[in-house]
C-alpha cells in the first residue's frame, strides 16, 4: 500500500481525500495555491506545499507544480479529486511515466471516454442505449425527415463544426424540417465557415440519472446503483439523491448488467460514472462517462455502505473488488446531498468573503462534507461550494424530514448561501412525490433570472 | 479591583484577546493570574495550560517570510529542489557580500530533471541567502535577501 498520497486538488474534496488515507494511515501532502494558504485542507494535511499564485491555472492546473510537489516530498502517489486535472490524460500520463500511480483509470482510458464517439460506440457494441442520432452529416430535408421518423421528434439539428448554440434548431414536425435546416445550415454556414448538420434526438426537461461504477485493476467491475440530480441550474447540480424515484428494480438491473460489460470492455478501472438522461417515458440514454471521483459521491456512499475513495486508493494499490466489496451490492435507504453555494439564494450573485459564525448540523442521519471553518474565507478564484449536506433515511420522507431539519440547523454568517433555496425547494409538493425532471426549478419559479 | 475576576471581566479579556494577534497573554492581578494560548487555527482558548487542538503538522524550519526594511527578498517562481551552485563540488552563483547585476544567475531550481536558472530582478549586494543548499522549496519561497543599489 502506498506511503504517502499528494492530493492535487483542494476544498472539501482535499478533505475528503485526507480523511480516507488517514482511515489507512497513509501520510498525505496537501499541495495549495497563495490564496489557500490557510485551508483547512492544508492543516490536517501531514505536509503542505505552496505550488503556485491564486490562478488556477498556475497552480492546482498547473502540471510541472503538482509532479514537482510530488517529488520533492517523495510521495507515491496522486489522488486528483475531481475537476483540476482529475480527468487530464497528459497528467495521468506523465504521472504513469513518472511512476507516480495516479489513483483514476489508466490515462488511455480517460482519453478515450473523453471521445464522446468512442465512449457512445463502447456503449452502442454492448447493449447501453445511447441518443439516437444520424450517423453523419444530413445531405438532404429528406433524408433527414427519414431519420427524424426513426428517431422520433422532436430532435435537433445540430452544426458538426461548432456549438454554442449557434446552427441549432429544433423540429418538432415533419414540415418544419426543410425550412428549420436552411436556417441552421445558414447560421452555421456563417458562424463555422461550414454549414455541415447532423441530427440529435431532443430529449426534453430530461430526469438526470447516473450510475456509479467501480472496476479494480484486475478486470472485474461493479456497478453501486444510481444517483438522480435532475434539480440543476445552468447545468450545475444543486441537490442529489440515491436511489431515484423514477428507477425500477429492473430497469436498475439491466443497466447495471450492460453497463458492466460495457467497462470492461473499455478496461476501466478505478472509479467513474456513466450519466444518461431519461425520459418523459423512462427511457435512458447515454450521455457520458466521467472518468473520476464525483461531488455527489457521499449519496451513494450512504446507500451502499461503500466508502468509494477508500475503495479508490484500495484499488490503485492493487486490491481487488472482492477485497473491498461484499456481493451482490444492495441499496439500503435513501440519501439526499445538498450542495451549499457561497451565493445569493435568489439571485444567485456570487457571495465570496469571510465566514464569521458557522454552525455546522449534526445528529441522526446526518453526514457535513466541507472545507469552511469559522473566520475561514471562501475566495472568489474558485467554485463557491462551502460544503455538502448530506442526508441519510430509512426512506426519502425520513431523509427529507432530516435533511430540513439540518438545514434549518445549519447556520453561516458572513456571507450568502443557497440553503434558503434548498429550503424551499425540498418542501415543494413536486419535489416531495418526486417529480422532478432538470427544468424543475425554472418551472416553479426558482430562476428569477428565467434561465 | 481586589478578588477573583468576575466571569463578565473574563469574558471581556477572552473577547478581546480572541480578536487581536496576539498567540499567547498572561496577566496576574491582585493575586489572580491568568494565561491564555491560542492553539493552531482554531480560535480555542482555556483559562489553564492550553491543550493542543489541531494536530501538529511537520514544520518546516523557520522560513523568512518578510524582508528586513530596505531589502528586496528574492521568491521562488517555482516548486523544486534548491542548489547554490551549477553542479555538485563546483563554487555557489554567489555568496554573502557579493554584488549582484539585474538578470545574474543566482541559483538553481531543480524541478522534474529540469534545471532552472533563478536570475536576480533587480542590481545590489546579496545581504542574505535564505535556503541550504539541496532543500526543497516551495513556490513563493523566499530565497535570498537583497540590498538594492
Amino acid at each position: 500500500m502506498f506511503e504517502k498520497i499528494l492530493i492535487a486538488n483542494r476544498g472539501e474534496i482535499a478533505v475528503r481525500v485526507i480523511c480516507a488515507c488517514k482511515d489507512l494511515g497513509i501520510r498525505t501532502v496537501a499541495i495549495y495555491s497563495e490564496a489557500d494558504r490557510h485551508s483547512l485542507h492544508t492543516r490536517f494535511a501531514d505536509e503542505a506545499i505552496c505550488v503556485g499564485p491564486a490562478k488556477s491555472s498556475r497552480s492546482y492546473l498547473d502540471i510541472h507544480a503538482v509532479m514537482s510537489a510530488a517529488e520533492i516530498t517523495n510521495c507515491d502517489a496522486v489522488h486528483p479529486g475531481y475537476g483540476f486535472l482529475s480527468e487530464n490524460a497528459g497528467f495521468a500520463e506523465v504521472c504513469e511515466t513518472s511512476r507516480l500511480k495516479f489513483i483514476g483509470p489508466p490515462a488511455e482510458v480517460i482519453r478515450r471516454m473523453g471521445l464522446k464517439q468512442i465512449a457512445r460506440a463502447a456503449m452502442e457494441e454492448n447493449g447501453v442505449p445511447i441518443l439516437p442520432g444520424s450517423l453523419g452529416i444530413l445531405k438532404s430535408p429528406e433524408e433527414a425527415v427519414e431519420i427524424a421518423e426513426r428517431i422520433g421528434y422532436p430532435v435537433m439539428l445540430k452544426a458538426s463544426a461548432g456549438g454554442g448554440g449557434r446552427g441549432m434548431r429544433v423540429v418538432r414536425q415533419p414540415e418544419e424540417m426543410g425550412p428549420l435546416m436552411a436556417q441552421a445550415q445558414a447560421e452555421a454556414a456563417a458562424a463555422f465557415s461550414s454549414g455541415d448538420l447532423y441530427m440529435e434526438k431532443l430529449v426534453e426537461n430530461p430526469r438526470h440519472i447516473e450510475f456509479q461504477v467501480l472496476a479494480d485493476q484486475h478486470g472485474d467491475v461493479e456497478i453501486l446503483g444510481e444517483r438522480e440530480c435532475s434539480i440543476q441550474r445552468r447545468h450545475q447540480k444543486l441537490i442529489e439523491e440515491s436511489p431515484s424515484t423514477a428507477m425500477t428494480p429492473e430497469l436498475r438491473q439491466c443497466t447495471a448488467d450492460r453497463l458492466r460489460a460495457a467497462m470492461k470492455a473499455v478496461g476501466y478501472a478505478n472509479a467513474g460514472t456513466v450519466e444518461f438522461l431519461m425520459d418523459a417515458s423512462g427511457k435512458l440514454y447515454f450521455i457520458e462517462v466521467n472518468a473520476r471521483i464525483q461531488v455527489e459521491h457521499p449519496v451513494t456512499e450512504m446507500v451502499t455502505g461503500v466508502d468509494l475513495v477508500k475503495s479508490q486508493i484500495l484499488i490503485a494499490g492493487g486490491k481487488r473488488l472482492d477485497e473491498i466489496l461484499t456481493r451482490p451490492v444492495v441499496l439500503r435507504g435513501h440519501a439526499i446531498e445538498c450542495r451549499i453555494n457561497a451565493e445569493h439564494p435568489e439571485t444567485f450573485v456570487p457571495s465570496p468573503g469571510t465566514i464569521t459564525g458557522l454552525n455546522l448540523p449534526g445528529g441522526a442521519g446526518i453526514r457535513v462534507d466541507t472545507a469552511a471553518y469559522q473566520d475561514g474565507v471562501i475566495s472568489p478564484y474558485y467554485d463557491s461550494l462551502v460544503a455538502k449536506l448530506i442526508a441519510y433515511g430509512s426512506d426519502r420522507a425520513e431523509a427529507i424530514a432530516r435533511m430540513q431539519r439540518a438545514l434549518g440547523m445549519f447556520v453561516v454568517e458572513g456571507i450568502y448561501t443557497s440553503i434558503p433555496l434548498h429550503q424551499r425547494i425540498l418542501k415543494h409538493a413536486d419535489f416531495v412525490s418526486g417529480k422532478i425532471d432538470t427544468g424543475f426549478l425554472s418551472r416553479h419559479g426558482f430562476l428569477a433570472d428565467k434561465k | 479591583m481586589a478578588g477573583v475576576m468576575t466571569i463578565e471581566e473574563i469574558r471581556e479579556l477572552l473577547d478581546l484577546f480572541n480578536a487581536s494577534g496576539v498567540g499567547e497573554l498572561e496577566i496576574e492581578r491582585e493575586g489572580v493570574r491568568i494565561r491564555i494560548r491560542k492553539a493552531g487555527a482554531t480560535s480555542e482558548y482555556t483559562v489553564s495550560p492550553a491543550a493542543e487542538t489541531v494536530p501538529p503538522r511537520e514544520t518546516a524550519p523557520e522560513k523568512a517570510s518578510e524582508s528586513e526594511p530596505g531589502h528586496t527578498l528574492v521568491k521562488s517562481p517555482i516548486v523544486g529542489t534548491y542548489y547554490d551552485a551549477a553542479s555538485p563540488g563546483s563554487a555557489p552563483f554567489v555568496n554573502v557580500g557579493d554584488a549582484v547585476e539585474t538578470g545574474q544567475v543566482l541559483c538553481i531550481i531543480e524541478s522534474m530533471k529540469l534545471m532552472n536558472e533563478i536570475e536576480a530582478e533587480i542590481a545590489g549586494v546579496v545581504a542574505a541567502k535564505l535556503v541550504e543548499n539541496g532543500r526543497p522549496v516551495e513556490y513563493g519561497e523566499a530565497l535570498f535577501s537583497i540590498r538594492p543599489r
